[in-house]
């Protein structure tokens, strides 16, 4: 009975689910007009309100989520990005960065990378308190590693990276008390010295941590107990604009101004943030109960599109999709990519580049996700300015090209069931993998598995169904023969380098491709040549130009991200390269204001 | 009786052993772990190996299993992968949530089923009769997200009567009146919206006990006798109709506990049921089977108290 009730619930979900999706298409249809336009023009990433400011306030700020926080208010310790978000009011971040996410010296610490001898100065600025009013020591920088590295952390930042500080291995294992490679010189400066040293460490790579952690509230606190103490969950300290006062586990955390913020005094009495849930999230913008939303879902834009008391910033966000081809095996005793392209059903590069250009990713990202996504052209966002190469023709639909494609390659219709044959003559089934989600992601499979039908390819899910996030990724990890393809997506954080996803020995490497010129182009990538930023950028482009002509990883869709802002706000940005500065937040009301 | 009493008490042990390994084995077969959601381009293939290894995941499930059991027969039911706390206390917070909910729900619906059952069974064919039996209807097809959403929609934020999300305002200090009133405050809408949805049951039970009831020789004996209806109705015809309802009662308290995924979701209440849900989905297996584990002891307790409520409430069950 039990069981009745909820699949009903679950097919009457669906229903109205696809109801809400059909009424989305019609809007977007009546609009041709807006078909013309790219998604930049769409959005601001900055608004600023006319209006007195009114003296302090309390930003109201809502997360969209339909689960409790999980509470983790440490930056080596959190694993859910939620928490970061929550943390970002309360930063302990010591370095900015620009508009490619490298580091500068306008923040609490500058540094300094020293190529020849493989060492980092980190020098930290005079004065600068924590929100307790305890000065920042350069201990506060050292405790990170020593946390991160310690046997009993938990966490997953103990990498291998992270091992590239010298002597961190030796601390981890129990050997050494300290890590060697950490060296305090006076009470501002720190030097770390590193196995190896690449322009990754200026994206926070190499193992450099880029937050210091409060030494006079946790250092004594064994590390194992770190992720339970009240200095975590209830009492952090910050070096941020804000600080935490009251946390409700789960609901909601509320901020009030940090009196010692370095860059000084905030406007704002506070901030208070909520976990509010996606079915009420559109309302409540509406209603005017939030300044600012976090996490809002760009498909739910056409809910907002009308209320006149907010604005709406868009930003690319670090994301791309892909659609992946499997071409060899990951040897995991050897650790190595075993690519092998004859003997693979994908092997043939134009079959691939055909699957390419039949896909009408185009209409998809219109209909669907009201060009909020937009067909990516490379495997890096566009966020990344200096890397992204724009000029990248990537893949279009096509379907004449495709066609074309196949015949040349001998995949052609033999037996007349208007379906191809492999250049063999033998049957051709090609068996996709592709992530469950909303209803909305059936269709689409849909969709796409009926473009490759019109070029004359047989594609057939895996297991005959959409595969859930745990199972997809394990039988994606293990080469299941029962996959061919598969359509996945990376959230490349601030770091763009390929290392890690295309390299010859990464595991994450899921199509198994790997070659030669593709190995010396990601190792030049993060070579000490590298520092030169137009050779980088270069190099970059010959990563991103191999893979578009060897067509393994099709890239699928670019991602915007959506912040609706209340016209409360006096200035907002989203800007990656001059975000605004929280303390500098106005408000022009005393409450935030209703939709009329 | 009380012989009875801890004779299945005993019981309880040698079934919450079996429900204890099949949850394991369960839990064990489904794809993926809890490091599975880790993975993202930062995150290091051989630190979430190092990770799985130390949390004894690669062991084969038997001896995970006899680990587990024996921590957990001292109480300990380890930490949460997801949340990184105890397990205890992470249900414990959202049980004391889910709790108060719930109890509240449960006195709403049966302040709302009981004279809705009664009257409809009383005046049974009349236009009231026929006006209960449509709400009963209604309410029993209408989806918990449905009205949860339109009520939420209404009430919360049109006529703004009722807070729209959490269980507790954040502005006050926990222990506090303030804090105690916000803390009621902010389930009385989802409680509403609960028991509404959960009448049905009751109200058909008890109309078609009391229809049934009316009928008896004993209700004619007594109508004979020259007792007033209305003393009928409250000595005889009530108390006898009660019955099938109090024999759900030992599960309704002990169901207090279960939750209700769309409730919480839709009101942004921190409970049970997306504890239940989500730890599922994230594989969070020390969740996961604490709170198999716990829900299947509340529902052995649920029949044993149904039981004991029966034979006090029905002097002709015994329990032997």
């Amino acid at each position: 009975m039990r069981i009745r009730r909820w699949s009903l619930l679950v097919l009457l979900i669906s229903i109205l689910l696809v109801l809400a999706a059909c009424r989305g298409d019609d809007k977007i249809k009546s609009k041709e007009a807006a078909k013309e336009q790219t998604t930049e023009d769409l959005f601001d990433v900055s608004v600023s309100n006319k209006g007195e400011p009114i003296k302090g306030g309390t930003l109201q700020v809502a997360i969209v989520k339909d689960e409790p926080f999980k509470g983790v208010f440490s930056w080596e310790l959190y694993e859910d990005g939620y928490d970061a978000n929550i943390m970002s009011w309360a930063s302990n971040s010591i370095f900015e960065v620009d508009g490619d996410f490298l580091i500068t010296d306008e923040g609490i610490a500058s540094m300094d990378v020293d190529q020849k001898n493989k060492k980092v100065t980190i020098k930290i600025r005079d004065g600068v308190k924590w929100s307790d009013g305890e000065p920042l020591k350069i201990e506060d920088v050292i405790l990170p590693y020593l946390i991160i590295g310690h046997p009993s952390y938990t966490g997953v930042r103990h990498d291998s990276s992270f091992q590239n500080i010298v002597g961190a291995e030796e601390y981890h294992s129990g050997k050494a008390k300290t890590i060697s490679g950490i060296k305090k010189i006076d009470d501002e400066t720190l030097e770390i010295s590193f196995k190896q040293l690449s322009p990754a460490i200026y994206s926070g790579g190499d193992g450099l941590w880029t937050y210091a952690a409060p030494s006079h509230q946790i250092a004594d606190i064994p590390i194992d107990q770190l992720i339970e103490s009240d200095e975590v969950r209830k009492n952090p300290v910050t070096l941020g604009p804000f600080k935490f006062k009251k946390i409700v586990p789960g609901e909601s955390v509320q901020f009030v101004k940090n009196e010692y913020y370095w860059k000084g005094k905030p406007k704002l009495d506070g901030v208070v943030i909520k976990i509010v849930p996606s079915s009420s999230i559109s309302v409540a913008i509406g209603s005017g109960n939030y300044d600012l939303v976090m996490g809002f879902n760009a498909t739910k834009m056409p809910e907002i599109e009308n209320y006149n008391n907010i604005n709406v910033l868009g930003r690319p966000e670090l994301y791309y999709s892909y659609l992946g081809f499997k071409v060899g095996k990951y040897n995991y005793e050897a650790k190595k990519v075993e690519t092998n392209m004859n003997g693979s059903k994908m092997g043939n590069k134009k079959l691939r580049q055909a699957m390419g250009y039949a896909l009408d990713i185009e209409q998809v990202s219109e209909v669907f996700y009201h060009n909020l996504r937009t067909r990516a052209n490379s495997l890096i966002p566009p966020a990344f300015a200096s890397f992204y190469d724009k000029s990248l023709k990537g893949y279009y639909y096509d379907p004449e090209k495709a066609k074309s494609l196949l015949d040349d390659a001998g995949y052609v219709d033999v037996n007349g069931d208007g379906l191809r044959e492999d250049p063999n003559g033998k049957k051709l089934e090609i068996k996709l993998a592709a992530l469950s989600g909303d209803s909305a992601q059936e269709e689409i499979i849909a969709y796409y598995i009926q473009n490759w039908k019109d070029i004359g390819l047989n594609v057939t899910l895996t297991s005959d169904r959409l595969i859930e996030f745990n199972s997809f990724y394990d039988r994606v990890r293990a080469d299941d023969p029962e996959i061919d393809i598969f359509m996945g997506a990376w959230g490349t954080g601030t770091n763009p380098s390929p290392a890690g996803l295309f390299g010859a020995t990464d595991q994450y490497n899921f199509t198994r491709y790997t070659s030669k010129s593709l190995e010396t182009t990601i190792k030049n990538i993060d070579s000490a040549k590298s520092f030169d930023k137009k050779y980088r950028a270069q190099q970059f482009r010959a990563f991103q130009q191999h893979l578009e002509d060897v067509a393994t990883m099709i890239p699928m869709q670019f991602r915007y991200e959506i912040y609706p802002v209340n016209k409360r706000v006096k200035n907002y940005s989203i800007d990656y390269s001059n975000p605004t500065e929280l303390h500098e937040i106005e408000l022009v009301a005393e409450e935030p204001i209703a939709s009329k | 009786m009380w012989k009875t009493i801890v004779r299945r008490f005993l019981l309880m042990i040698p079934q919450l052993f079996v429900l204890s390994i099949l949850i394991f084995i369960l839990a064990k077969f489904m794809p993926g772990d809890p490091f599975t959601g880790l993975i993202t381009p930062e995150t290091d293939p051989s630190r979430i190996e190092e990770l799985t290894e130390k949390a004894g995941l690669n062991d084969p499930w038997h001896i995970q299993y006899v680990r587990w059991i024996a921590r957990a027969v001292q109480g300990d039911f380890g930490m949460s992968y997801t949340f990184k706390r105890d397990v205890a206390s992470l249900i414990g917070e959202r049980a004391l949530n889910t709790f108060w909910l719930s109890f509240l729900s449960v006195i709403l619906l049966y302040a709302i089923a009981i004279p809705l059952g009664i009257l409809a069974g009383r005046y049974h064919n009349s236009r009231l009769d026929k006006t209960v039996i449509f709400y009963s209807f209604f309410t029993y097809a209408i989806p918990t997200f449905v009205l949860s959403l339109v009520f939420l929609y209404i009430f919360g934020y049109k006529l703004e009567w009722f807070p729209t999300s959490g269980s507790v305002d954040i502005k006050y200090e926990p222990g506090t009146l303030g804090y105690i009133w916000s803390k009621g405050y902010h389930i009385i809408l989802p409680a509403i919206t609960y028991a509404i949805l959960g009448t049905t049951g009751v109200i058909q039970y008890l109309r078609s006990e009391i229809i049934d009831t009316k009928a008896m020789d004993f209700v004619r004996t007594a109508r004979s006798k020259g007792i007033p209806t209305r003393k009928v109705y409250s000595k005889h015809i009530i108390r006898n109709s009660l019955l099938p309802i109090a024999a759900f009662l030992g599960f309704t308290i002990t169901g207090l506990l279960g939750g209700s995924i769309f409730i919480e979701t839709i009101f942004g209440y921190p409970g049970m049921g997306q504890l239940f849900v989500s730890s599922i989905s994230s594989r969070d297996y020390s969740v996961i089977t604490a709170l198999v584990m716990l829900y299947g002891f509340l529902t052995l307790l649920g029949s044993l108290l149904s039981d004991i409520i029966m034979s006090i409430v029905d002097p002709r069950i015994r329990i032997e």
